[in-house]
């Protein structure tokens, strides 16, 4: 069964904006989905159709099987959420929080007990389980929520911008985290995140959204092909000869272009054989930022 | 029930309890109701009973147990007729307090999204609240009716030297109607709170619940309307029909998205 399918899903909201429009897609069970998007593109909406907090205005979908708009409850029961609105009780510690929320998905005293203090550990929050959690800083808030979002092992994630206002170190041990959960467990992600670097990290497939609209969705190659056939090859050398069409990008660096990997011993060998003196070649494909704004247009940024 | 509907009222339940000034303030009218007037109304009985106002007052008490002396009057009067009626008004009281931080609250704390991501369906999440708000009610109606109890039974007994034993309107009040009435309106408050987007917003809905039972208040003092038994048992069993009809009507046409925006 698919993890996540959309069809035609549609969503105007009472005000008239049109934030989703006829989004057709589906996600396997496993699959890291990175949402990416400028703001107002629609990518909060979409996790909110897909937990039911709102419903389709046309179309629909489904999360493993279950309409989200028809039994938000069953869909709740495997999923996890960490959205910016979704906050915890600020009178009670981290700890009390999580266990309140255990109980909430049905676990008992020891289990959810038991379960809180290994996601905290896991969090590196194990010293501020104790604090009030009006007492925490945003990043510790935002760990906190994802440690609620992971109680009940849910086989689902829908993560909003999970890791905004974390420090690096945090970033990479959520991400280590957020890997192994769909390696190993085969837990499905679905990511809306800005922070495309880390976003490449752990993403296996990519949908891109602007006003409302899937501009373009694929792994990270299908999504290079898409942006230039092809790819670049840089070489720091020494007397290039200009017969071989490389362009000087700086001070003893050049750029060419090539459709293929293997094309790339033939130039270097051309270019020993002319008397070229090599120091470095490397091969340069696009990465998800160039590929993010050669699709929205904004390429402008880059320069 | 369900585990999570279990911890979602401890939680509310806790949250109130344990908050010693919120909990103080829930208490503080319904013992000014029930033990400081009635002690005003004992003391100033015993030091004047000749007041013409209340002798009139006192004539329209049934036949039966007119026989008595003047000051037992007054207080079968104060016990049986007067102070049952202000624990109708408690339970809303405590009620629309506590219904409003329940929903508007965690709306305006950003918890209730959070509450909705749990699997329970929203008349699950609705019937905790309600249920939470009903615990905290009743222990709000159960101290007020133990400290007056204590009190008022004390001042009797060193005043005239017996007691006085509630009569058994007191049981249907405090094991029927009460909590029937105090469901009615948490169910109600709740359920406007829901629509509510400040807690201000919540409780003025909660002022006209109040109204009946402020007429129902001026009928006994006057003495147009004497509460029998009987009365009281008929009101109390469509007070818990209204009751249970409502609590599982509400929510029927809710969604998420009317609950958040
Ligand atoms: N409750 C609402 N009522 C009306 N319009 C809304 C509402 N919520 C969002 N919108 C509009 O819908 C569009 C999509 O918003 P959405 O929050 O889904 O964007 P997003 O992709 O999550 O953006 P960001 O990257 O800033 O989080 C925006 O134009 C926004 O103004
Ligand atoms: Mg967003």
């Amino acid at each position: 069964m698919e993890a996540i399918v959309f069809e035609q899903l549609s969503k105007t909201y009472p005000g008239g904006k049109e934030a989703v429009k006829e989004l057709n897609l589906s996600l396997e069970q496993g699959e890291v989905f990175g949402f990416l998007g400028p703001n107002g593109a629609g990518k909060t909406t979409t996790v909110k159709l897909l937990t039911g907090i709102l419903s389709p205005s046309r179309g629909s979908c489904r999360v493993l099987g279950v309409d989200p708009a028809q039994h938000p409850e069953q869909v709740h029961s495997f999923s996890g959420v960490v959205t910016e609105h979704a906050q915890m009780y600020d009178h009670l510690t981290g700890m009390e929080n999580l266990e309140f929320y255990a109980a909430l998905f049905g676990l008992s005293r020891q289990q959810g007990t038991q379960r809180a203090k290994q996601l905290l550990e896991q969090l590196d929050l194990s010293d501020a389980a104790g604090q009030k959690l009006g007492a925490y800083s945003t990043g510790m808030r935002q760990k906190l929520s994802l440690a609620r979002a992971l109680l009940a092992q849910p086989k689902i994630l829908f993560l909003d911008e999970p890791t905004s206002g974390m420090d690096p170190e945090s970033v990479l041990r959520v991400n280590r985290m957020l890997r192994r959960l769909a390696k190993e467990e085969g837990v499905t992600l679905f990511l809306c995140t800005h922070q495309l670097r880390y976003a490449q990290e752990i993403c296996t497939r990519y949908g891109l959204m602007e006003q409302g609209r899937l501009l373009a969705c694929g792994t990270l190659e299908e999504l290079q092909n898409r942006v230039s056939a092809g790819m670049k090859v840089q070489i720091r050398a020494k007397k290039v000869p200009p017969a071989l069409g490389l362009a000087l990008k700086a001070d003893g660096i050049w750029e060419g272009n090539i459709s293929r990997e293997e094309e790339i011993p033939k130039l270097v060998r051309q270019l020993v054989e002319l008397g070229g003196e090599i120091y470095s070649v490397s091969a340069q494909t696009p990465s998800l930022e160039e590929i993010y704004f050669a699709l929205t247009g904004a390429q402008e940024v880059l320069l | 029930m369900k585990r999570s509907m279990y911890a979602m009222i401890h939680k509310d339940f806790r949250g109130v309890v344990s908050n010693r000034r919120l909990f103080a303030s829930l208490l503080i009218v319904p013992i000014v109701l029930t033990v400081l007037l009635p002690s005003i109304f004992v003391i100033t009985g015993h030091f004047t009973p000749d007041d013409p106002d209340l002798q009139q007052m006192l004539s329209l008490l049934p036949e039966s147990i007119q026989e008595s002396s003047l000051e037992q009057l007054i207080h079968q009067m104060l016990l049986n007729y007067i102070l049952p009626v202000f624990f109708l008004m408690i339970p809303i009281m405590t009620a629309s307090i506590m219904a409003a931080s329940s929903f508007v609250g965690e709306k305006e704390k950003r918890t209730l999204e959070t509450l909705l991501y749990a699997p329970l369906t929203l008349k699950e999440i609705f019937r905790a609240k309600v249920l939470a708000c009903f615990l905290v009610s009743m222990l709000v109606s159960l101290i007020s009716f133990a400290a007056m109890l204590l009190v008022l039974e004390t001042e009797l007994f060193f005043l005239t030297g017996s007691g006085l034993f509630p009569g058994i309107s007191w049981l249907v009040i405090l094991l029927l109607v009460s909590p029937a009435i105090s469901l009615i309106a948490i169910t109600l408050i709740v359920r406007q709170s829901a629509k509510a987007k400040t807690v201000e917003e919540s409780q003025q809905g909660a002022v006209f619940l109040i109204i009946p039972i402020v007429l129902l208040a001026i009928g006994q003092f006057t003495g147009v309307l004497m509460l029998s038994v009987w009365v009281l048992l008929g009101l109390g069993v469509l007070c818990a029909l209204v009751a249970g009809l409502l609590l599982k009507r509400a929510m029927g046409n809710f969604t998420y998205e009317k609950l958040l925006s």
